[in-house]
């Protein structure tokens, strides 16, 4: 039988000490200044519409590989969450590995790039980055880390351009969208995309902040802010919150037409699974995929489930391909502090053992 | 500090006073009750009127959040006290008894609160009842940033006899115009409807939360020994009831109709709005967007035909000087002489024509 020992008085205490690290706090918020984030140097080496193409610097004493490495980002929320503050960058740590980063920035799309569709993000803009890296470097082949959505793009990058790819990294991406926990896509299967991409041409990020915070709505805009009281006294971490709050809220509108394909074809029709995807008129098909391949997922993510990535094993035609389970959540695998030593590195170690 | 260090200091002797008394009168055991306003929330919100002008907008917007979401802690740290402070013989050790019937009894007033059985609309009750409006609190600001008009504009609409109203055929030469504000209309009604069943979804979460926070103390061997732990657990049964009720097919219906009968009312506006703007003879969005689909087309072949013109010049041996590093407009780059080896043949990408509208 459980007890509840709450006193009076130190009930009293509890709340005078939230109040006045509340107001005390305030001096902090109001001298945060603007939030940065983004902190390893970089060079645009290729711009094309709104995409810019980044080329991060080598860090001194370290010597690049000869296979550069091309990030591809979501087009969900900004990249610069793999960069986010000095602590926590797994861009950093990539290039303490050896490896020569580029990073796809995809920029805010507006109505202009409405009628943008996943052939044009994907032999279009991907494929023109991977020809410039190729160009600059004087190779025939690549490595490609995708993230989330960009894990799908780089799955479907590399079934239709298997020739340029060397190694591929795909990190908390989705391949069978259909699994049972997967919240995101048991509530699309109701909504009427056509519906939506025809009425708001692009769709809004907002409608994604809504649709991300929905999961767990009571935490990610209730609880969160009670507790962040606890940490408002240090201007540091204070600095740290509002930088992940910054990245939450930052949420690009998305293309319409590439949202309307990307939803159908694979929230909708499950196509990494059920197959009948075709991009640029050709059909997208995993077994085409035979270069190595570094499968990462998060053990809590809530956004894509641990079997939606694991799906992948045994679905494509690469000999050489590895799983690397991550005990954290979607975020976390790229700025706790257990990634930078654990995720990192690994990925790391394992371009380097096949560069 | 700013001036806005006056503040806190202000507020947080108004709220030691009254946390004092309250103190004070559990110790007298007096039986009565504890002040039945919270001024905490009250202070709160004094404080906050006066510093947030010079709050910078991120701060401004990160410190509403944590006032709101303060508000909602202070609640059941409030509820709870009161029920504590009316239990016989209050304040005398206050056993562990006592909180226990306490806490029961603050669940009790929730769970009146959500069934609409509690009396006089206690704020704290109030308050928690808010902490389960979340997910509609956020729907609605998704509407307000979609939209001109505010999110909850079509929360109350009235609809009785409109149906049969808007099913009546339009008549005469404005008969078609008629008939886009009878569908406006019919689409308002749907959205509504809508939204009331998602609104309805929820409140009965509210109730299953209060069981489950029950179940959960009642499970729970170490004592819990602050507010914060108190709001902690409720915060994690709510979650839990949510995350059950909200993976069910019933519930992704009820969202997906949500989400489709706005963009119906939405949709039918725009269309509204461009017969507006063509009228006046101005673009329409329409318009616009068949221009864009166009454009994109014609992007599209223009780089692949480029990217094909590269790869026969290369084939025949008369390469052209290589495209600078930045561009500004898309350019495929020919590759080094190694590359071009490797690389295959160049695909021919065929422009794919855009959905229909």
């Amino acid at each position: 039988m459980f007890t509840i020992d709450i006193r009076p008085d130190k009930l009293s205490e509890e709340l005078l000490d939230y109040s006045r690290k509340l107001g005390q706090g305030m001096e902090n918020l109001m001298n945060a200044g603007n939030i940065d984030t983004g902190v390893t140097p970089r060079d645009a080496v290729y711009r094309e519409d709104k995409l810019v193409l980044y080329r991060y610097q080598t860090p001194a004493g370290v010597t690049p590989k000869p296979v550069p490495l091309l990030i591809v980002y979501a087009l969900v929320n900004r990249p610069y969450m793999t960069d986010i503050q000095e602590n926590r960058s797994t861009i950093k740590g990539l290039l303490a590995t050896g490896q020569d980063v580029y990073l796809i920035d995809w920029g805010y799309p507006d109505q202009a790039d409405r009628a943008l569709t996943l052939d044009d993000y994907i032999n279009g803009y991907i494929d023109r980055c991977v020809e410039h890296i190729r160009e600059a470097h004087g190779i025939g082949q690549i490595n490609i880390l995708g993230i989330c959505q960009g894990g799908a793009f780089s799955l479907c990058y590399s079934s239709l351009h298997p020739d340029k790819v060397k190694n591929l990294v795909t990190m908390v991406t989705p391949v069978d969208f259909k699994t049972p926990d997967n919240l995101l896509s048991a509530w699309v299967q109701n909504v009427d995309i056509d519906l939506a991409v025809d009425t708001m041409g692009n769709i809004p990020g907002e409608l994604l902040n809504w649709t991300f915070l929905s999961l767990k709505p009571f935490s990610l805009t209730g609880q969160k802010y009670v507790n962040m009281v606890d940490v408002l006294g240090d201007p540091e971490q204070v600095k740290n919150f509002l930088r992940m709050e910054k990245w939450i809220f930052d949420s690009p509108d998305q293309a319409g037409e590439t949202f309307r394909q990307f939803i159908k074809d694979f929230y909708q029709r499950n196509g990494f699974i059920e197959g009948g995807v075709e991009i640029g008129g050709q059909e997208v098909a995993l077994k085409n995929v035979t270069c190595p391949i570094l499968n990462i997922y998060a053990l809590q993510d809530h956004l894509v489930p641990p079997d939606a990535s694991r799906a992948l094993k045994g679905r494509t035609g690469s000999k050489d391909y590895t799983e690397l389970a991550f005990p954290g959540g979607h975020i976390g695998i790229y700025v706790s502090g257990k990634a930078q030593k654990e995720v990192t590195p690994a990925i790391g170690n394992w371009l380097n053992e096949r560069s | 500090m700013t001036d806005a260090g006056k503040f806190p200091n202000d507020w947080l002797e108004i709220q030691r006073k009254y946390w004092e008394s309250w103190t004070d009168l559990s110790r007298k055991a007096t039986g009565a009750a504890a002040p039945t306003a919270n001024p905490w929330e009250a202070g709160l919100d004094h404080w906050w009127q006066a510093v947030s002008p010079a709050a910078p907008e991120l701060a401004r917007d990160f410190m509403a959040k944590i006032m709101d979401q303060g508000k909602a802690f202070f609640a059941l740290a409030d509820g709870y006290t009161k029920n504590l402070g009316a239990m016989p013989g209050a304040g005398l050790g206050t056993g562990a008894g006592d909180g226990w019937a306490a806490l029961s009894r603050t669940l009790e007033d929730m769970q009146k609160a959500f069934t609409g059985g509690l009396q006089g609309g206690d704020e704290a009750s109030r308050r928690l009842m808010a902490f389960w409006e979340l997910p509609y609190d956020n729907w609605q600001r998704l509407v307000s940033s979609m939209s001109l008009v505010p999110g909850d504009a079509l929360r109350n609409m009235p609809h009785k006899h409109l149906n049969q109203a808007l099913s009546a055929p339009g008549l005469g030469y404005t008969r078609e115009e008629q008939a886009q504000y009878q569908d406006l209309m019919r689409r308002g009604i749907e959205y509504q409807q809508a939204l009331q069943e998602y609104l309805q979804f929820f409140s009965g979460l509210g109730t299953k939360a209060v069981g489950r926070m029950r179940d959960f103390m009642e499970a729970q061997e170490k004592p819990v020994e602050s507010a914060r732990a108190l709001y902690d657990s409720w915060v994690g049964c709510c979650e839990q009831v949510y995350a059950e009720e909200v993976k069910t097919a019933e519930y992704a219906r009820i969202s997906g109709r949500l989400i489709n009968a706005q963009m119906a009312v939405k949709q039918r506006m725009a269309i509204m709005v461009d017969e507006a703007l063509g009228a006046m003879n101005m673009p329409t969005r329409s318009e616009l967007r068949t221009l864009q689909d166009r454009l994109q087309e014609t992007r599209r072949e223009y780089k692949s035909l480029r990217h094909e013109v590269e790869a026969l010049k290369r084939q025949l041996g008369n390469g052209g000087p290589r495209p600078a590093l930045v561009r500004t407009t898309a350019t495929p780059p020919a590759p080094t002489p190694a590359a071009a080896k490797k690389a295959p043949a160049a695909r021919k990408v065929t422009p794919k024509p855009a959905p229909s509208k």
